[in-house]
């Protein structure tokens, strides 16, 4: 090839490209509306961009899987921790381990953590073409019951808010300081399980599971049917 | 060196140099917090300390290529520098504008938004400091007698870098278009703009180094760059399967992405023909093996760590996992930094009036920072594989899969500090080569 040959196959190949790329484009855009929802995307949901945008989240989190991989993807949060969870942990991120990686607090006002909710609830309802996928082995990983008693959903909040997951895991997701709850409730029974909420040392002596004081004796029983129906 | 305006540059390489030196401190204490949660939290937590690593990275690189062009630009067009000044004005500006960020990232004055974090009248300043970039380049070209390929695509890929740069400033509502027009700036500058500007540096520095005939040299930079555009504007789909656009780019990027290595191995091959048929006794061998070992790498780095993970199959469940950054250190390393040591170390030298000078600590400076990048790259990477093979293919949770992958971090940190001494090796050296009385 000539050097003048060459030269036309670099402008030529540039110009042709760069038009289909700019076709693509415009296409891109005519979709977007329905896969973003953008009938969904209110002044909230912007502002809470803005949160996000603010704290510098980005530069620890992935989120649609770009940003740091210092900390967890954020694309699904809001569907796989629902929004009690997401409030309680923004408003306190500190970890009672001093050896696990941890958020700093950044110390958000409650319209701000609202805000960032509706933003993370926004970001959860995008088409991202099934991403992230689904596990290879869809194990049978935790035995709740497929209905949730008002009971049982008010346990569950019990142990969101408490952040049991920090060191129980149900189901792969939580920490691995203490015991795997998958299952706990086809081994305990509900009484032994009070019995250790309310006071961890009784049952073994150099457990490191504080006791919960804080907790009432409703909220006791709520997680106590939530972890029972573990099977 | 021909004309005295070109000196401009070292003061560029210098501070490139000592950029440098800063970003891989930076990057030691990232990978310290992966492995003991998490030293210097209060001060640094790791969201600013890596806004400044990458930051850091693509000032010291634009000061590179800005030294690079500085020198290269007179000896093309065959007269001075348009103004000197404007040079001058220009490198003070860039130095205070990267200082200024950095402190302001020290107090949280940030975009938010991952490698574009500038905030945005450090974003518009940045555009001020390139049209005067562009300007001062341009005057001087245009009062060439005969039009160089190289002039012409150094150029080009000067006004792209200013271009692309613009579609990262607005704010975005939308979080899927925010990474749609992010990926503009993102990918088509490292697959496009730079590599027009590195394609051009490595011309300019084969044709001295070497003595090939520029006819044959520029022929394969045209076809080099015409594949690189090609391939890389199009290729930009591999970062549109997942973030709310439509299926179609995971055939459009799939299929693209899979050809971008090709250019890259062409770069390999023509640099080894024309180191073969140079007609030049090759004195400073230092710059020939910065300048072969950055095809080699490039090629591994950017080309094959690129592709297998571009195809969707595999990205589906690598995106955002350590596989990433494996590819992201080598990638830049190979196509970028050995850039840059490469025309420093073929222009400093010749800056100061050296006809011969003391390559031993640039040779030390190759071997170590070569070698431990690898072995870095390699260790990411394995942490990569566990981290998709178990957080995302078997679905366990994010943290407890950071534990299994703390082994391989931990490589990461130590072959950082072995890169960390080859980076100070290089600045000690480019502060003594340019402070170095001219013989």
């Amino acid at each position: 090839m000539e050097k003048k040959a060459a030269r036309n196959f670099f402008i030529w190949g540039t110009v042709i490209c760069s038009a289909v790329f700019i076709w693509l484009t415009i296409d891109t855009h005519s979709t977007i509306p329905k896969r973003t929802n953008t009938d969904k995307l209110t002044d909230e949901v912007v502002m809470g961009k803005r949160v996000w945008h603010k704290y510098n989240c980005n530069d620890c989190h992935t989120i649609l899987g770009i940003g740091a991989y210092y900390a967890p993807d954020m694309t699904k949060v809001y569907s796989s921790r629902g929004d009690t969870w997401l409030k309680q942990f923004l408003k306190n991120p500190d970890s009672p381990d001093p050896h696990r990686r941890k958020m700093p607090n950044q110390k958000l006002t409650d319209d701000e953590i609202n805000k960032l909710i509706a933003f993370l609830k926004w970001v959860d309802a995008i088409d991202t073409n099934q991403w992230p996928p689904k596990p290879i082995t869809v194990a049978k990983i935790t035995g709740a019951p497929l209905e949730e008693t008002a009971q049982i959903l008010k346990g569950k909040n019990v142990y969101n808010q408490n952040r049991c997951d920090l060191c129980h895991r149900i189901g792969g997701q939580g920490g691995v300081i203490g015991p795997d709850l998958s299952h706990i409730g086809a081994k305990r029974d509900t009484s032994w399980l009070a019995q250790l909420i309310k006071n961890p040392k009784s049952i073994n002596p150099v457990t490191q599971m504080p006791a919960y004081p804080q907790l009432s004796e409703d909220e006791v029983q709520a997680l106590v049917s939530f972890l029972a129906g573990l099977k | 060196m021909t004309y005295e305006s070109q000196k401009v540059a070292i003061k560029y390489f210098v501070i490139s140099a000592v950029f440098f030196g800063l970003q891989v401190i930076l990057g030691l204490l990232l990978a310290a917090k992966y492995v003991w949660p998490d030293p210097l939290i209060g001060l640094l937590p790791f969201n600013t300390a890596r806004a400044i690593h990458t930051n850091l990275l693509v000032v010291w690189l634009l000061f590179g290529f800005m030294g690079g062009a500085y020198y290269i630009v007179p000896e093309e067009s065959g007269t001075e520098l348009y103004s000197t000044k404007l040079a001058n004005l220009q490198f003070w500006l860039l130095l205070i504008g990267g200082l200024v960020a950095v402190i302001g990232f020290l107090f949280g004055w940030t975009a938010g938004r991952p490698l574009l974090e500038l905030p945005v009248e450090l974003k518009w300043a940045i555009v001020v400091i390139a049209l005067i970039f562009i300007f001062n380049i341009f005057m001087t070209m245009i009062r060439t007698k005969k039009w160089t390929a190289i002039q012409g695509m150094l150029l080009g890929g000067i006004v792209m870098l200013a271009v692309m740069w613009l579609f990262g400033i607005p704010f975005f509502k939308n979080l899927t278009l925010d990474y749609y027009y992010w990926w503009w700036v993102v990918h088509l500058w490292v697959e496009g703009a730079f590599e027009l500007i590195a394609a051009a540096i490595m011309a300019f520095v084969l044709l001295k180094l070497t003595g090939v005939e520029r006819q044959v040299i520029e022929k394969w930079l045209y076809i080099e760059v015409g594949l690189v555009l090609i391939t890389g504007i199009i290729g930009t789909g591999h970062h549109y399967y997942w973030i709310g656009t439509p299926e179609y780019w995971l055939w459009w990027g799939g299929i693209f992405s899979a050809m971008e290595p090709l250019p890259i191995l062409f770069m390999v091959f023509d640099t080894l023909n024309h180191v073969r048929h140079r007609k030049l006794e090759v004195k400073n061998r230092l710059a020939l093996y910065w300048a072969v070992g950055c095809a080699i790498f490039h090629f591994i780095g950017a080309g094959v760590w690129g592709v297998i993970h571009t195809l969707p199959q595999v990205n589906r469940w690598t995106h955002g996992t350590q596989v990433t950054t494996s590819h992201g250190h080598m990638a830049f390393f190979g196509a970028y930094a050995m850039l840059v040591l490469t025309i420093v170390y073929f222009a400093l030298p010749r800056l100061k009036g050296l006809e011969q000078f003391n390559q031993k600590k640039g040779f030390w400076a190759f071997w170590i920072t070569t070698t431990s990048m690898m072995v870095m790259g390699l260790a990411f990477g394995a942490a990569g594989l566990i981290q998709s093979y178990f957080q995302r293919g078997l679905g366990i949770d994010f943290l407890t899969v950071q534990g299994f992958m703390r082994p391989w971090i931990i490589g990461v940190f130590y072959t950082g500090i072995a890169f960390l001494i080859g980076t100070l090796v290089y600045v000690l050296d480019v502060i003594g080569l340019a402070t170095k009385e001219s013989s």
